[in-house]
């Protein structure tokens, strides 16, 4: 069933892709212009995705319901991560980030603790002082 | 060589490093990877802004890739536009992509600080061309636009694409989009192809490809600049032979557009003083560039002047509709 | 003969005790560098040119620790992608193939030793290249037009076919996946800006970086948060100390993967991922009996020793035409530029302390590295003995940090965890993650040269078979194509 939605979806993407690339013309360049290379690309995309759609090979398995949680609540945190990065600092971002994400992980709480607790700040040092990667200390928020 | 002293200093550098408090110094966004032209613009002037003792501290350098430098004048306009502490590099293809409508809002979103030198375009073909002048060249495009392979380091409508058409326009080519034009990642790639006899002719900046030059291994019909260049006087300038056009890419720095007039004068003071040191003018003439000055309020109106120059151009040629 | 005499006074400059440091520094923080999931050679180097700036070193110096820190980064981005499935850089994305498999089965410590003197193998070899032959492959490398860099980019697809296991359906989809995804962006022939839905930071299309780490190293989050949370690590950490005998298998691999990767760097623009590629997919083609994929020893070597001895390469047309062969060497060429040494064909008459002082350097940090790396082994492996909850969290801060302190966005970010749910729902389909990265990674040059091509001809696609460099390298991919089905035939792989 997953190879037929996978399938699927590789057919709707590709079709879509091939669309899209009806729009891109040049008014001027190369002979064979912006658009041919993703057509020779999309057309054997699709077809391949219709063939696993109608033969497919391969039937996945989920997690259950407290892993798919787990997952989502693994995403959130990811994402959560990466917006905050500026508006909070690098330092505490990544404090919470990796906090949360040891304990999703099944982490000791006071180890977990601990480790984002020496994490963030070492990193930090790590980045910015010793490799001269200038990041954010305090976040546009606070400073 | 370097003594026992130099490794004290370094050690020192490297604790200081450390636990130095940020100080409010300098930065310079380079629009692009490390290794390019702005990148390079930014480190050097960066460098000597620090040596000089004109910025307190060493000049942060941070990259922002993207869209030809669209992504950073985006982020600039839109988050940093009073950040005083901040330069931008850019060039006159930076003003082309402006003209041509790719970046997210025209010129006058930014205050133009300065611009501190040039780089010069030219003409070449390889040693063995049968093209010994401009004008054998052109009239041979003229002949068949499609007789000879034109190549640079910018895809079709950009800056090194631009300056080519503008001469065969000057020759009285008709049908520009006839001339076969095929895009390198750089000057020297297309150098090299050039001299591996896929592509007869190369029209890109003179400093990367200096070199090559140097070598004799590629011949140049004509640089595209008032004078000729300082560092090889004996190349023959487009004007020289009848053909009025010049195609300079100058290196300069904006910053964001709500920065303070008075922020603005001292930027331009600054780079000023940067500009009339020797270490500049040294670190110009190595990398290929004609130290020219343009500043403050010049500098602005000639940025302006250039975009719609560029437009028009573009327009003229059908790049743009 | 001339170029010992040369190479002699070469190694009178590189051992001043000076620049000995700077190799052992260079080499040291490289592998470092390139262990981090997120931090490539790009970066190492990029990081590095401040502080030669900062320690006044002259340009001979400069270029020893720059290049010592890029030899480091490629020996490094091996560590990570046999501990924990997580390529460091993107030559690496081979050596997950059969490093990690080698891992799982509690043998990390003979795929890191492996992988190490395969390494050695070929950055020695393509050092020992670049010392005799330079000049003369550079003029080679000139010859090779844009039809004939597509054509070699269609033998590096060709071959993709059968690298890894599964429905081979998948691993096309896989590979059209990649090179959909690598269309997007503003297109360098024309400037059209396509499949960027108005964006900007879609204009310079996806870092492969940025769908490196999501795919790899965000994806293995998620699995692991599949199952009920236990307080160990990924893997057994198995023996810390590696076998020889294991070592000995992969010698052949790694001759065979030095000669492959180190022609693929001397080509401009190829580079070292194309080098691994070629590499293991040679090497499979002609050992694999149904191990490969499962932790076959020479499908660690092969790719090892082809993107070390790519990386060597790539400084030929680097030192003898100031072209760029890659990333990292035009970081290298920009520094140069600013000391004040002009790179191009006249480097090596002009500045040839520079030159031979650096080839001297590079056989140096060979060793350096190899003796460095050795020893770590056993530090390496303990890393699996460290539980999953501390270990994960930490790659995923540092990968966030890479990227964000590269490209200063945190759209980049974003876009990394997406491409993390990709790769896990890839990964549970049995979609292999390779492909979608070689397609990002060298698709879009496969397209600029068959555009490049058509310029050239006006449109005629003639010109694709014209030149006798194309020719061969169509001709040695059928040849491929039909070894491969003969023996596949004559030994079955023990599972389809």
């Amino acid at each position: 069933m997953t190879d037929r939605l996978a399938g699927l979806f590789f057919f709707v993407l590709a079709a879509g892709y091939l669309w899209l690339s009806a729009g891109y013309v040049a008014g001027f360049g190369d002979p064979l212009g912006p658009a041919v290379f993703p057509r020779v690309i999309g057309i054997p995309a699709a077809i391949l995705g219709l063939s696993l759609a109608i033969w497919p090979s391969h039937n996945a398995t989920w997690a259950g319901r407290a892993g798919l949680l787990r997952q989502v609540a693994a995403m959130g945190l990811l994402l959560g991560y990466a917006l905050l990065l500026e508006p909070l600092g690098f330092v505490p971002a990544s404090f919470a980030a990796i906090l949360g994400l040891s304990l999703l992980m099944g982490a000791p709480p006071l180890r977990g603790f601990l480790t984002a607790a020496l994490a963030a700040p070492g990193l930090y040092l790590l980045f910015d002082r010793l490799m001269g990667l200038p990041l954010p200390l305090i976040g546009e928020m606070l400073g | 060589m370097i003594g026992k002293l130099n490794h004290w200093k370094a050690a020192g550098l490297a604790a200081a490093m450390l636990f130095a408090v940020p100080a409010m110094a300098a930065e310079c966004i380079a629009p692009a990877d490390p290794g390019g032209g702005w990148d390079f613009t930014c480190r050097e002037v960066g460098r000597i802004l620090a040596e000089e003792g004109l910025v307190e501290g060493n000049v942060q350098v941070t990259n922002m890739p993207g869209g030809v430098g669209a992504v950073a004048y985006a982020n600039v306009a839109g988050k940093r536009a009073d950040d005083a502490a901040l330069l931008v590099a850019t060039s006159t293809v930076g003003i082309t992509q402006i003209a041509q409508g790719k970046y997210p809002a025209g010129s006058d979103q930014m205050r133009w600080i300065a611009m501190l030198g040039a780089d010069v375009g030219v003409i070449a073909v390889a040693k063995d061309s049968p093209y010994q002048s401009l004008d054998d060249l052109l009239s041979a495009l003229k002949e068949d636009p499609a007789s000879v392979v034109t190549s640079g380091s910018s895809g079709a409508g950009g800056w090194d694409h631009i300056r080519l058409l503008m001469l065969a326009e000057a020759a009285g080519i008709e049908d520009l989009s006839q001339i076969r034009w095929v895009q390198f990642d750089g000057g020297s790639p297309a150098v090299t192809q050039m001299m591996g006899g896929q592509v007869g002719l190369v029209s890109t900046d003179l400093g990367e490809i200096k070199g090559f030059v140097e070598s004799g291994d590629i011949r140049i019909l004509a640089v595209l600049s008032d004078e000729p260049v300082s560092a090889f006087p004996d190349l023959p300038t487009a004007k020289s032979q009848g053909y009025d056009i010049t195609g300079y890419n100058w290196r300069g720095f904006y910053t964001g557009g709500e920065v303070s007039d008075e922020d603005y004068a001292a930027w331009v003071e600054k780079l000023k003083t940067l500009y009339d040191s020797e270490a500049w003018q040294e670190t110009a003439k190595s990398s290929g560039l004609e130290p020219i000055w343009r500043g403050g309020e010049e500098f602005s109106a000639y940025v302006a002047e250039q975009e719609k120059q560029m437009a028009e151009i573009s327009r003229e040629i059908g790049i743009i509709q | 003969m001339d170029i010992l005499a040369l190479l002699l006074d070469g190694f009178s400059i590189a051992v001043l005790p000076l620049n000995l440091a700077l190799i052992v520094g260079g080499c040291f923080a490289g592998t470092l560098i390139g262990a981090l999931p997120g931090l490539g050679p790009v970066n190492g180097v990029a990081i590095l040119i401040p502080l030669t700036f900062a320690f006044g070193l002259d340009a001979t110096s400069s270029m020893i620790l720059l290049s010592a820190v890029y030899y480091g980064c490629m020996y490094g981005g091996r560590i990570s992608a046999i501990l924990l499935n997580i390529p460091g850089d993107e030559p690496a994305i081979m050596t997950t193939l059969d490093g990690y498999p080698m891992a799982r089965k509690g043998h990390a410590a003979d795929a890191l030793a492996i992988s190490g003197v395969a390494s050695f193998i070929g950055a020695t070899l393509a050092t020992i290249g670049l010392t005799l032959f330079a000049p003369l492959l550079a003029k080679a490398a000139i010859y090779f037009g844009p039809a004939d860099y597509f054509a070699l980019y269609v033998m590096a697809f060709t071959t993709i076919g059968g690298i890894t296991g599964t429905d081979p359906r998948k691993t096309l989809l896989a590979a059209m996946l990649g090179l959909m995804l690598g269309t997007v962006g503003l297109d360098p022939s024309t400037g059209v800006a396509r499949y960027t839905f108005g964006s900007f930071h879609l204009y310079d299309g996806f870092d492969p970086i940025v769908a490196l780490v999501g795919l790899f190293a965000i994806s293995e989050i998620l699995f692991f948060l599949e199952q009920k949370a236990h307080g160990g690590g990924l893997v057994p950490p198995g023996s810390v100390f590696p076998r020889f005998s294991r070592i000995k298998e992969g010698l052949g691999a790694s001759l065979r993967g030095s000669l492959i990767g180190f022609i693929a760097g001397i080509l401009p623009g190829a580079g070292a991922s194309l080098g691994a590629v070629m590499s293991y997919s040679f090497e499979k083609r002609i050992s694999d009996r149904g191990s490969f994929g499962k932790g076959d020893p020479r499908g660690v070597a092969a790719p090892e020793a082809g993107n070390n001895a790519a990386s060597g390469g790539a400084l030929i047309p680097m030192l003898t035409l100031g072209v760029p062969g890659s990333g990292t060497t035009a970081v290298m060429l920009a520094m140069l530029i600013s000391l004040n040494i002009q790179p191009g064909p006249l480097l090596f008459e002009r500045s040839p302390d520079l030159v031979w002082g650096l080839v001297a350097a590079l056989y140096l940090a060979n060793f350096v590295l190899l003796i460095l790396n050795l020893p770590l082994i056993g530090l390496f492996t303990r890393v699996l003995g460290l539980p999953a909850w501390g270990l994960m969290p930490l790659v995923v801060a540092i990968s966030y940090l890479g990227v964000y302190a590269i490209t200063h966005a945190a759209f980049d970010l974003l876009v990394m965890v997406g491409f993390g749910v990709l790769g896990f729902v890839l990964r549970k389909l049995e979609f292999s993650l390779v492909p979608v990265v070689l397609g990002l990674l060298l698709g879009m040059d496969m397209e600029n040269n068959l555009r490049r091509a058509l310029s050239i001809s006006g449109g005629d696609f003639t010109i694709l078979v014209q030149s006798p460099i194309a020719i061969g390298i169509y001709a040695v991919t059928a040849g491929f194509l039909v070894l491969s089905l003969w023996l596949s035939k004559r030994s079955p792989p023990q599972m389809a």
